[in-house]
This record gives structure tokens, C-alpha cells and sequence, in this order.
């Protein structure tokens, strides 16, 4: 899995590729947290290359979900497709992000 | 008659995960499942590896084995066993999957993934040993 932050006027985009395993959902949970240490309150995860997702990466966005909602921030959801989509969607998860089809739309809704 | 199993024993920690997978990957393609079935029978291995690696033998160690067979053309039998406490992971309750995000608990979805996405399912202890025995694909070719 790669991550790669693009920092923008209202928020941080990360880019996720690959594959959100057990073994590396941690690595994406820090990254968002040193963003939110840093005073970023509005996340956008944009998932178009996320290939695979499994319940410790459905962990990891739920974390940082709640803790930017504590903030009164918010983790945005974008590109969800494929497996990571429907795994999402059948743990009933997906209502609980706001969830936008590209970076593009998330950007202009904040 | 021989076993029909093939079969892979390995620590029972997070970072055997990749081996199993490519091992059980074997199994898959020989029983003809396509490419975007693989990634659902990878999501079921993790769930019940990471389950063992995290429970079973805590503090302890030990080990998982993995075994597969090809029961029918496109139909995959799995078996993942642990010498472990006994535990079946299948009877925990199910998760919460309402409310909203605040009231929504960090984790108990990777059982229920299980559940959703494979055929047949069952836990058995034999022999001081659990085992997790699983078809796939489910009727739903992977939930979907």
C-alpha cells in the first residue's frame, strides 16, 4: 500500500494504493494522525486505486472517522469501488462517511 | 488413499498471512476461480488467520495450518486449524451495524465478513485443536 498526501487549501488528500491489509492498516491510521496533529481537521482518502480492504483497514478509517468528528473535522471518502466498496457496504459502513465520487466533488462540498 | 489436502503449517502470527494466501491462491486456480474471487478468498484467509494469530495462543505461540481442496470445479474447500484455547469465533455475537458513526464500534466485522461472503461454514475441535471449515465461493460469489 502507498499513501501519498497532497496538502490543499481546505484539506489534506491521501491517496491510497494498493492493497489495506492487517498488515499495514496502522500505517494509514498514523498518517492520518500526524495530519490531524498537525491541525488538519477535513481528511479526504481518495480510494480509486484501493484494490483491497479487509476489517482491520475498515478499522482504521472508522478510528480516524471518530476522532475527526470529535474535532468537529470529518474523513471524506472518495473513488470507492470494487471490493473495498461492497465491504463497506456490507458492514454498513459507507452511510457513516460522506462519500463522493472524486476528489474533485469532495473538494468543492467542503 | 492419499489425503486429498494440500497442506501448509506455518507460525500462527500476522506475517505468515502472505504465504498462506499465495499457498491457498494455488488451490484457487487449479479449482478455476477467476481473478476478482481470489481477492474475496484472500479477505476470508485474513479474517480467520488474524483471529487465530490475535487469540489463540496468547501469550503463548504456536502455529496454523492451512488446507485446501478442490472439491468441484470452481468450489474450493478450506480448513485453517490452531492448536489453541478453545475458541470458536463463530458463535460471538453479531456486530453492531447501526447508529451512527460516534455509537459505532471499532471491531467485531471480520466474523461477520466471514459469514457473508463464503459457502458453507463451521467450527469443529478435534484432537485439542480448533478448526475453521469453509467452502468457496459463497452463493453469492463474494457477497456481491
Amino acid at each position: 500500500m502507498n499513501i501519498e498526501p497532497t496538502e490543499l487549501e481546505k484539506a489534506v488528500v491521501l491517496k491510497v494504493i494498493g492493497r489495506m491489509d492487517a498488515e499495514n492498516a496502522d500505517e494509514f491510521q498514523q498518517a492520518c494522525e500526524r495530519w490531524i496533529a498537525q491541525g488538519s481537521r477535513h481528511l479526504i482518502a481518495d480510494l480509486d486505486g484501493l484494490q483491497y480492504v479487509s476489517s482491520m483497514g475498515l478499522r482504521a478509517f472508522l478510528g480516524v472517522a471518530q476522532k475527526l468528528q470529535s474535532l468537529s473535522g470529518s474523513l471524506i471518502l472518495c473513488g470507492l469501488h470494487g471490493l473495498p466498496r461492497q465491504v463497506f457496504e456490507m458492514t454498513r459502513l459507507l452511510s457513516l462517511f460522506p462519500v463522493y465520487d472524486d476528489v474533485a466533488q469532495a473538494v468543492a462540498a467542503l | 488413499m492419499d489425503s486429498p489436502f494440500a497442506r501448509l503449517t506455518l507460525p500462527a502470527r500476522i506475517d505468515s498471512m502472505q504465504a498462506f494466501r499465495d499457498f491457498v491462491r494455488v488451490g484457487a486456480e487449479s479449482a478455476g476461480l477467476e481473478a476478482p474471487e481470489m481477492d474475496w478468498l484472500d479477505l476470508v484467509l485474513e479474517e480467520i488467520l488474524v483471529n487465530i494469530a490475535r487469540y489463540a495462543y496468547q501469550p503463548e505461540t504456536g502455529d496454523t495450518e492451512v488446507r485446501y481442496a478442490v472439491e468441484q470445479p470452481g468450489k474450493l474447500l478450506v480448513e485453517i486449524s490452531d492448536g489453541g484455547r478453545v475458541f470458536n469465533p463463530l458463535v460471538s455475537d453479531p456486530p453492531v451495524l447501526g447508529g451512527g458513526l460516534a455509537e459505532r464500534p471499532i471491531g467485531g466485522l471480520g466474523v461477520f465478513l466471514v459469514k457473508n461472503i463464503v459457502g458453507s461454514l463451521s467450527y469443529r475441535r478435534e484432537q485439542d485443536r480448533n478448526t475453521i471449515s469453509f467452502t468457496f465461493p459463497g452463493p453469492n460469489k463474494g457477497g456481491a
